[in-house]
């Protein structure tokens, strides 16, 4: 059996260990408990060293000292350095976040109309019911909202104005009922897109399936869609304004 | 003939949309398709296959599925959640009525027609019952997970199959619980990941549930015992479409490849009585999604995303083998979606949601109005067009109310000098109404006589401003004399719908193109026949003539021959020469380009009424704008492909 020379350890647990259980190690080490911390009252013990317990044969290079206190303090400022970003970044996004959400409301307001209208418009509607008793064509009615689903809740109550406005007999239907059949009615459309259209599904594009049949022909011809037209429009247009400038401008030198 | 100058249009972007579902009416014979941007049409089959009535659609009414009930009542459910009962009569909607269950993925009505059952999104079955005026909630069954996409009744109608995601339910319909329910499996070219949809279902009245799935199966499930009996795997792609003929012994399915399987029940040999289910034929007419199919007692029927409506007679179950027993493609409008003011040179484009007006020669206005609004007909302008039944009319001019009975307009029509408007409302009246400068002057009424407007109304007005012609009644046409303001004389009833109306400019003759390309010309005048007329009706027309499949929907003359007809359908145009001899069974009718190097004589003998032209194919409007000049407005089948949403790829070698 080889007899180990007893090494002190190289590497002891990380500096915040240290640090918050400086006091118990510091009992330990009193205990004489070796668990890989050296004695805070043996001093003489230097934390980092390069080498192992055959650091004496490498004289050339004198091991730092550094004594335990000044290591714990490094430590511990690290620590607080990194403690202080981290709150600083929190308080920083917090009030990011803050002015985020003043804008949203300030642009919320903006949509909005302004209190006094929303006012008359409650009261007119509160005449309108008592005054009309008859009905618009339903389907029309039914159309407009349809059309309106997609659009803000201001801009609904902008449509009821217009009709209360012209003194039209109407239906009245809850937004909220809407919006909920509107959600129901987006995802059946999503979940049918998806299952047809979506991935998994083995699609290709019509260009391609039509041109099946020119690829295995005697003689290949091109693809039924063979130009892109939509490429470059801006790039299209713009030569065709600069040719024409440039002809009107011909034609006023030759004139000349 | 004389030679024109065509102006040949193709800039008209008709693009129609896929075909979602297809219902057939056993004892009328009639077939409503609905679309996917909310029309339904409905097609008369032995009328020459001929669409009868149209309503138009509205995204927000999209159907996701048709059923005709007892009565001839047609119903569709989409998803809005609405189920909609349609007026056959009026040519309107007759009420809607919510579910309450969400968007309505299926609907079936059952096999005594009195009950409606409706499959939803949040899993629920509902039963309705169907009252003479109106349809009433009954109950609901037991609740399933997902979504309810297929529903079927057991012909006995005691129960009812649910196909949803991943399995099949069987309902007992007195308790409304559900008895089997039986899991598909998922797997889709070997990988087990997207989830197996349902599609369809049908019942046997054996206890045999069919079902077709996402995963390209046709399954055979035995519902007694909920078990799996036989499964064919038929394509690689999703299986959209199934549809049972009425005696249980055969039935089709159409896949998302385009192609449509007839599976048949035969006997496993010759003379044994034990029978068993077999594909027997495929069928591929389509392109892209087939996704609806229909069972007729003699034709398969299937429509789908390319927009086509395909029906095949089978040929053993159809008696007589003529021309009948033909595949036909329905691609083209049966109605004319486009009119010319000839002074002008304007060409107006109707869409489903707005109009677009065009300068020949050069395009100058495109007026993108929103459908409610119609651009007034210049001078010398006739506009004939079929509006929206639930529309608003307005002009666009200083004119502030609209009277009240103008509601729906079915059919409207300027006279020759613009200062009269014809309208033709879905109630079966007839309005007219005198235009003024700033405002407008209803003139007069013509009631609709007795019985009620079934088929579409055509109007067509005398160029001199006397007689105005409305088809539509089933008793024949009617002519009102209107400077008079009185019905003049009435055409003898035909059995077959009117497809096309017009009146020649100085003899004042009604010429009408029926479905079953018979022409009629009928003096106005006179009050009878003419003797061209006669002479044709009793010789009888080619039989390459009254073998055409599409109707002949716009009919113009020239105004310096009063003896010419031009008129059109979708795949040639001809011109009628009333001075030449008829030509019989046995004389070439599609004539070729006379060329100057023959003889006299073959001339002579080869030369007939019927000058065919099918140099501009396919047309969708052709017209004298004077009298050197035709305009041809075409929509080739190409730019209407280009437009479809994509296909399933297809592998072939070499590619």
């Amino acid at each position: 059996m080889v007899q180990l020379r007893p090494r002190a350890s190289r590497a002891p647990a990380s500096a915040s260990a240290m640090v918050d259980e400086g006091q118990p190690a510091s009992e330990e080490a009193e205990h004489g408990l070796l668990l890989g911390q050296p004695s805070s009252g043996a001093a003489a013990e230097p934390l980092e060293e390069d080498g192992d317990g055959d650091g004496d044969e490498w004289d050339d290079e004198a091991p730092e000292e550094l004594t335990f206190a000044s290591a714990q303090a490094e430590a511990r400022e690290e620590e607080r350095r990194v403690r202080e970003t981290a709150r600083r970044d929190k308080t920083l996004l917090k009030e990011k976040r803050k002015r985020r959400e003043e804008l949203f409301i300030e642009q919320k307001k903006r949509k909005l109309l302004p209190d006094a209208v929303l006012e008359k418009l409650t009261a007119a509607s509160q005449t309108g019911i008592k005054k009309s008793p008859g009905k618009l064509k339903e389907d029309n009615l039914q159309k407009k909202n349809e059309e309106c689903e997609k659009r803000s809740e201001s801009k609904k109550v902008k449509e009821k104005v217009q009709s209360i406005g012209q003194n039209k007999s109407y239906v009245a239907r809850r937004l909220k009922d809407q919006d909920l059949r509107d959600s129901r009615q987006q995802a059946a459309i999503a979940f049918i897109q998806n299952s047809l259209y979506g991935p998994g599904t083995n699609r290709t594009t019509v260009n391609k399936f039509l041109s099946l049949n020119n690829k295995r022909l005697p003689v290949k011809k091109a693809a039924v869609q063979f130009l892109n037209n939509g490429w470059g429009t801006q790039k299209k247009q713009n030569a065709k304004r600069f040719k024409r400038r440039w002809m009107v401008r011909k034609m006023k030198t030759s004139k000349k | 003939m004389g030679e024109f100058k065509v102006h040949r249009v193709r800039f008209f972007n008709y693009v129609p949309s896929g075909i979602r579902c297809v219902a057939y009416n056993n004892q009328s014979n009639r077939l409503a398709v609905s679309r996917t941007d909310g029309t339904v049409e409905i097609y008369n089959l032995s009328a020459n296959y001929f669409q009868e009535k149209f309503f138009p659609g509205h995204e927000s009414r999209a159907t996701e599925a048709l059923c005709w009930a007892k009565g001839q009542r047609l119903f569709s459910a989409g998803l809005n959640g609405e189920i909609i009962e349609y007026d056959l009569q009026a040519l309107n909607i007759k009420y809607s009525m919510d579910a309450f269950g969400g968007p309505i993925w299926s609907m079936a009505a059952s096999p005594s027609g009195s009950q409606l059952l409706v499959g939803c999104e949040d899993g629920s079955v509902k039963l309705f019952q169907i009252n003479p005026d109106k349809i009433q909630f009954e109950r609901n069954f037991d609740r399933q997970k997902s979504r309810i996409l297929s529903l079927s009744w057991h012909p006995s109608g005691t129960h009812i199959a649910a196909g949803s995601i991943d399995c099949i339910s069987v309902f007992d319909v007195k308790s409304g619980s559900a008895i089997h329910k039986m899991l598909v499996d998922r797997q889709y070219m070997g990988v087990s990941k997207r989830k197996c949809i349902i599609w369809g279902v049908a019942f046997l009245s054996d206890g045999t549930v069919i079902s077709v799935d996402s995963a390209g199966k046709v399954q055979f499930w035995d519902s007694a015992t909920g078990t799996l009996v036989k499964t064919h795997l038929v394509a690689n792609a999703d299986v959209q479409s199934i549809a049972v003929s009425d005696q249980e012994d055969s039935f089709v399915v159409g896949t998302a490849e385009g192609t449509v399987f007839h599976f048949q029940l035969v006997s496993v040999t010759s003379n044994s009585s034990e029978k068993q289910w077999v594909r027997t034929k495929p069928f591929q007419h389509h392109t892209h999604d087939v996704r609806t199919v229909a069972h007729s007692p003699t034709a398969l029927i299937s429509g789908g995303t390319d927009t086509h409506l395909v029906i095949r007679p089978l040929m053993e179950k159809v008696e007589v083998k003529n021309y009948d027993a033909a595949l036909r493609k329905i691609t083209f409008p049966h109605r004319r979606l486009i009119s010319c003011s000839k002074k002008r040179q304007l060409l107006l484009f109707q869409f489903s949601h707005h109009l677009d007006l065009w300068r020949l020669g050069s395009t100058v206005a495109t007026g993108k109005t929103s459908g409610k609004f119609l651009v007034p007909g210049k001078h010398g302008d006739t506009l004939p067009l079929s509006k929206d039944a639930d529309h608003l009319l307005h002009l666009k001019t200083k004119v502030s109310k609209m009277p009240a009975f103008l509601r729906s307009a079915v059919q409207i029509l300027f006279s020759e000098d613009s200062t009269k408007l014809f309208v033709a409302s879905n109630q079966g009246s007839l309005h007219i109404i005198r235009l003024l400068e700033g405002s407008f002057k209803h003139l007069h009424t013509f009631q609709a006589q007795s019985g009620t407007v079934e088929s579409m109304c055509l109007l067509a007005v005398s160029p001199d401003g006397n007689w105005l012609a409305a088809s539509g009644t089933s008793a024949g046409v009617h002519v009102y004399n209107v400077k008079r303001l009185k019905l003049h004389c009435t055409v003898p009833a035909y059995n077959f719908p009117v497809t096309a109306l017009a009146i020649a400019p100085k003899t004042n003759n009604l010429v009408i193109a029926h479905s079953d390309q018979q022409i009629f010309e009928y003096s106005i005048p006179d009050k009878q026949y003419t003797e061209w007329s006669r002479t044709i009706q009793k010789q009888g027309f080619h039989y390459l003539w009254l073998q055409r499949d599409t109707p002949i929907t716009h009919i113009s003359f020239h105004p310096k021959r009063p003896m010419h007809i031009l008129l059109h359908d979708a795949y040639m145009f001809c011109i009628i020469d009333k001075s030449l001899p008829l030509p019989n069974d046995k004389t070439l009718l599609y004539n070729p380009l006379p060329p100057t190097n023959e003889s006299d004589v073959i001339r002579r003998r080869t030369a007939h009424a019927f000058k065919i032209s099918k140099r501009y194919k396919p047309l969708l409007f052709m017209d004298l704008l004077d009298e050197r000049t035709l305009v041809a407005v075409e929509r080739p089948l190409d730019d209407i492909i280009a437009q479809l949403p994509p296909p399933i790829k297809k592998k072939k070698f070499g590619t």
